[in-house]
């Protein structure tokens, strides 16, 4: 069984970026006559349920994979193409009460999503995890990688997390130690704020230069409407302004996903300055303005989720290549944040990474520079292209606010100089929101829907690292800002000090990205455990 | 030493996402919920991975299914088993438990000539029950099936010198047992932590070849499988829950209050109710479509006649006089005559009374053996067990061996005229039952039967006022049975206070994070508990919600909610918990719920139905004080 931990390419997380990836690289393989071993390793206990997006989504990209895929009688494709986006309005809500829409002619063409579909990317990566197996990809569900295997310089694979460990990290009688697994090249799709992708651009420096990554955190429910309601299907709907105060960055989101349900989402961005602003309660605000509860009104809450999203854009890319490894998705930051969509550039660079690696394969070549290809290849793509034209819109916004910086994102490729970004948590300030009672689901609830679950007896994969530093943190806001910011129901502070359940976390890790005093450690979980989406 | 693991994929009913349920018709769309192995099955695997460690052979595990249903035989290599094997057909499908027990058994003996290339020294182990059925009727059929002997409720087991022996849960405590020939069959309840698959074993698991055979692969006789070979057919699922909307009676007079739980606790049981019709009656003269007399089987340990049996001799008179027909009541043990009389009492028109040496303690085959031939001879109509522990073995094999359908577990047992599809049925008896972890109810008539037989569950059945001047019949039989028919040999038993788990409790007072220190929780929680145990005259035990417990109020084993334990007491009371839906996942089926709370808007109160708002630190123990005034009887 010695070469049963012994792969040629391992994909870290079965996302869009690795199942497309996995796929074209499968396809290159058989088409040659190769049998190289292709593995995919997913931490959460089935497939797409750690998986969570909008999403308006480009399916142009899906010809990279499955030039047929038009023709496909797949209940996924069908259900798609069904849902193509034929109703498309941005619209500005001003107090809780009034609306105004964008003429279409004045919302920028980035912001146009006509001819899209709308998808669930828990469904779309069953979908692809059907092609992938079909061709021979092995995928495992339910091994979380914990750490980095580095060896004379080079990425030779990662060490995944034990199992069956109690709450003192004792052994228990079903203890599994995590298994090392040893592959000529390491691709990393762990999504945002992936945790072995930040090991591999610290140890590599390969962020040197490049502006901090930040965030949005996306807080999402879907809504099931009654038979007749006046939303109706083919239909997205984008918002900005209410609740999000003008110094906010973000937006909300209302897709018809076809058959009465609707997706409602808000994504603020993660530099947010109130030390009390609380995300799924914010979007219960969104749900209860005027505009949007008209839509929704009569709807039953089935699901909910949270997951953040990198909005660094171009500046903030790191080198997306090592000796061993590659960075693809939104671990690499690859997401278009004017266009509000990652899904397509994610599969779009899984496809250009097993491109390179197909090539590394033949050549038995798996350095940095062999792998170059990939970032070459990319420089050559629409992603790539389209980042550079965006690349200090983002920027504009943190300077600017909402209204300035909305006029000022028409200019910003202009701008000579590169904008600087600062992490997330330097954004923290002293202002409250002090938000009345909002009627809506309230966040324990909420969590109950994720369906998140971890093992009750498991050690704490949260860590506050100084409980002195939360005392602090309370004093100097008067409030405690993690029993806020987390979307899931983690932390609350009682009997001067930090209490923790961390079987309500839903593995966005806001928390360590929104800390004001960076005194929280997030590990990853037990493989398994964690949210259950099922159409996210 | 061989072993074969029986596994069943099961709809993940822990994790119920909500669009699979069907509000209006108040149903599960059980193809919207996740699959899942079979908790129980899980642990049948670490058993006999355990054994396996001591006695060295070959694992096999076994699935019926369609053809995903692989996915646990993957899992069961993963985590050690040598071989998995598929069953799967589309005749095989639709089976109902003795269809679904003959199919297997038939694969087994396969396994046994095939893969075990005829050695008959292996041990088949399954999980107690599945969580969807939970009828934990096909272990004891495939045994009768194969006519082999099979221990229930395995806790463990021992090998010593060769011999293996089995510790086992009873009623009164627990026994160890050592079977007398190979193969056997062993049903295991929780016992041990579920192993965790390496990666690199899962990796192996997922490219082995699997055996997949089909219904005539195994040379099974197609009138005793899949729908065909069904002797129950379910006619009805509905929702459990009743229409109306819980409405919480807020009483703050604690002795007022007192007096209705005892009053709602003593009373009739408030599990299902569909409207109550009018009672069935056969005109007289009219044949209906079973006939002879209405029996149960009354359960005796120790001398001494299981209340529950009292119960099912209530059910059954009324069920024999809607059919015009007597009731009867088979005893079965060593000097047990005496004991007659007191069934008679509870209704009994004739006790049948199987004494024999070899039956003074409880055994599977010999007491199926008697019971068997006893049926044979005198031809009942139908039979009634109580689902205790014994009779969820027993009933099983007894209704295969005599050819007739079982419903387990049944709340609700009546008589109705049915028209099926191709005649009409008159006076039958309809079994209703919950299935689906309680999610559901399902009515069930039986079919293809010479005996309509139910076990029902215990403390819902309501028993006759006894009348000691009644007479009956005391007809005598002595069975047929010699050494050789006992199977398995009881070596001690161990008698103990019943352990009552958090789940099977019938009195749960649980604390929340209201109660803000550990010292707190214990001042109030364990007192009230105790103190209303003795005034219900009922064994209390002590909950907690999940914010207590990582408070550190109270350890895990105590928690209740969705991550902690599911429970279904008589009486729940909640103090100071406010109520989150992951809480009243786990205990909202409870028949009575209190609620003690500060916050009048609590969720809690929306499921209770008695209420007091106002600080748990006064009215705890003044609520004591008027429970142990007003004093049990």
């Amino acid at each position: 069984m010695n070469s049963l931990n012994k792969m040629d390419v391992l994909f870290v997380g079965a996302g869009p970026a690795s199942l497309a990836g996995a796929i074209k690289l499968k396809q290159f393989l058989n088409q040659s006559g190769r049998d190289e071993s292709v593995v995919v390793i997913e931490k959460a206990d089935k497939l797409g349920q750690h998986n969570l997006s909008g999403a308006v989504f480009e399916a142009d990209v899906l010809d990279e994979i499955a030039p047929d895929w038009r023709e496909s009688k797949d209940k996924f494709i069908t259900k798609t193409l069904a849902n193509r986006v034929d109703r498309d309005e941005l619209v500005f809500l001003l107090t809780d009460r009034l609306a105004m829409k964008v003429p279409e002619f004045l919302v920028p063409s980035s912001m146009h999503h006509k001819g899209n579909y709308v998808v669930s990317v828990s469904e779309l990566v069953n979908w692809l995890a059907g092609i992938a197996k079909a061709l021979g990809v092995e995928i495992y569900t339910g091994f979380a990688a914990k750490e980095i295997i580095i060896k004379d310089n080079f990425v030779r694979g990662i060490k995944l997390g034990d199992k069956g460990l109690d709450k003192d990290g004792k052994e228990q009688s079903n203890y599994t130690p995590g298994e090392i697994l040893e592959a000529k090249v390491t691709i990393l799709g762990e999504g945002s704020l992936g945790l072995l992708s930040e090991q591999i651009i610290e140890q590599f420096n390969l962020g040197n230069g490049k502006n901090p990554q930040i965030h949005s955190v996306g807080v999402k429910e879907i809504i099931k409407l009654p038979e007749k309601n006046s939303f109706g299907t083919n239909r997205v709907i984008h918002t900005i302004g209410f609740p999000n105060r003008q110094n906010t960055f973000g937006g909300g989101t209302i897709y018809s996903m076809g058959e009465n349900v609707v997706a409602v989402a808000l994504l603020p961005a993660l530099d947010w300055h109130y030390c009390d602003l609380n995300p799924q309660q914010e979007l219960q605000l969104f749900k209860s303005h005027k505009f949007v509860n008209g839509m929704i009104e009569g709807g039953e809450v089935i699901s909910y989720g949270a997951k953040t999203l990198p909005e660094g854009g171009y500046y903030s890319l790191p080198e997306m290549v090592t000796n061993g490894a590659l960075l693809i998705g939104d671990a690499a930051g690859l997401t278009n944040v004017k266009k509000l969509k990652g899904l397509h550039y994610a599969i779009k660079s899984g496809t250009m990474a097993a491109e390179a690696v197909f090539k590394s394969i033949e050549n038995d070549d798996f350095s940095k520079q062999s792998l170059k290809t990939y970032e070459d290849l990319l420089e050559q793509t629409f992603i790539i292209k389209d980042l550079r034209g965006a690349r200090n819109y983002r920027q504009v916004f943190t300077r600017a606010g909402t209204y300035v910086g909305a006029l000022l994102s028409f200019i910003q490729q202009w701008i000579p100089s590169k904008l600087g970004t600062k992490p997330d948590y330097e954004g923290m300030r002293k202002s409250k929101l002090r938000r009345q009672f909002v009627d809506g689901i309230d966040r324990l609830t909420d969590v109950s829907l994720s369906g998140t679950s971890h093992r009750e007896d498991e050690p704490s994969h949260i860590t506050i690292l100084d409980p002195k530093e939360c005392v602090t943190c309370g004093e100097e806001y008067e409030c405690y800002p993690c029993e806020s910011f987390c979307p899931g129901e983690v932390y609350r502070f009682e009997d001067s000090k930090m209490i923790l359940s961390p079987s309500n976390c839903l593995h966005c890790q806001t928390c360590r990205v929104k800390c004001p005093h960076q005194n929280i450690k997030w590990e990853v979980p037990e493989g398994g455990d964690g949210p259950r989406y099922k159409a996210m | 030493m061989n072993y074969i693991v029986l596994v069943k994929q099961v709809p993940d009913i822990k994790n119920i996402p909500e669009e699979a349920w069907d509000r209006e018709k108040g149903t599960l769309r059980r193809g919207l919920l996740d699959n899942i192995c079979n908790e129980l099955d899980k642990q049948a695997l670490v058993f006999a991975l355990k054994m396996r460690e001591k006695d060295n052979g070959k694992v096999v595990s076994l699935t019926m299914g369609p053809p995903f249903a692989e996915e646990v035989l993957r899992y069961a290599l993963s985590i050690g088993a040598d071989e998995g094997l598929l069953l799967t057909d589309r005749k095989l499908g639709g089976a109902d438990t003795p269809a679904t027990s003959y199919s297997l058994a038939m694969a087994i003996r396969k396994i046994e000539k095939e893969i075990f290339s005829g050695d008959r020294n292996y041990v088949i182990v399954c999980g107690m029950q599945s969580i969807d059925g939970d009828t934990a009727q096909c272990p004891p059929q495939i045994a009768e099936e194969l006519d082999i002997a099979h221990i229930a409720y395995a806790t463990s087991f021992n090998l010593d010198n060769g011999n293996l022996t089995f510790e086992r849960i009873i009623r009164r405590g627990a026994e160890i047992v050592t079977p007398e020939n190979y193969p056997c069959l062993v049903t295991v309840t929780e016992w041990a932590k579920p192993l965790n698959a390496s990666f690199t074993r899962t990796r192996w698991a997922h490219s082995k070849e699997l055996y997949k055979w089909s219904a005539s692969d195994i040379n099974a006789d197609e009138s005793l499988i899949g729908l065909t070979g069904s002797r129950t057919n379910v006619v009805k699922v509905f929702s459990p829950k009743e229409v109306r909307r819980k409405v919480c009676v807020f009483e703050s007079d604690l002795c007022k209050l007192a007096g209705k739980l005892k009053e709602s606790f003593t009373g009739t049981s408030e599990v299902v109710e569909e409207t109550h019709q009018q009672k069935y009656q056969l005109p007289a003269g009219q044949k209906g479509s079973y006939k002879g007399d209405v029996w149960i089987y009354a359960e005796q340990e120790g001398g001494e006649i299981n209340s529950a049996s009292f119960e099912l001799l209530g059910k059954a008179t009324e069920l024999a006089s809607s059919v015009n027909e007597k009731v009867g009541a088979v005893l079965v043990g060593k000097n047990i005559k005496g004991l007659s009389k007191e069934l008679i009492a509870y209704g009994a028109d004739k006790v049948y009374v199987i004494e024999h040496e070899l039956l003074e303690n409880f055994l599977p085959l010999p007491y199926k053996k008697s019971i068997s031939e006893l049926i044979e001879k005198y031809k009942p109509q139908m039979m009634l067990f109580s689902a205790t522990p014994l009779g969820r073995e027993l009933a099983p094999r007894v209704a295969y061996s005599s050819k007739s359908g079982l419903t387990a577990d049944c709340t609700e047992l009546d008589i109705v005229d049915h028209k099926a599809s191709d005649q009409q049925l008159i006076g039958i008896l309809k079994q209703t039952r919950p299935a689906l972890g309680g999610n559901i109810m399902a009515s069930i008539i039986t079919r293809n039967s010479a005996v309509q037989m139910s076990t029902a569950r215990p403390g819902v059945m309501k028993a006759l006022e006894p009348d000691r001047k009644r007479t009956g019949e005391v007809i005598e039989y002595v069975p047929n049975i010699t050494e050789a028919d006992l199977g398995a040999r009881i070596i001690s038993v161990n008698l103990h206070k019943s352990t009552v788990s958090l789940k099977d409790a019938t009195l749960i007072v649980s604390g929340g994070r209201g109660l803000k220190t550990r010292e707190s929780f214990e001042k109030y929680i364990p007192p009230l508990a105790e103190s209303l145990g003795k005034f219900l005259n009922q064994e209390s035990m002590v909950g907690a919600s999940r914010l207590a417990v990582e408070s550190g109020f109270i350890d895990y084993s105590h928690q209740v909610g969705q991550t902690g334990q599911t429970v279904k007491p008589r009486l729940y009371v909640a103090i100071a918990i406010h109520g989150a839906v992951q809480h009243l996942t786990g205990m909202q089926n409870s028949d009575i719920i209190l609620a003690i709370n500060k916050d009048p808007g609590a969720p809690i109160f929306n499921v209770a139905d008695y209420g007091i708002v106002g600080n748990l630190e006064e009215i705890v123990p003044e609520l004591i004080n008027v429970l142990s005034s007003q004093g049990g009887e």
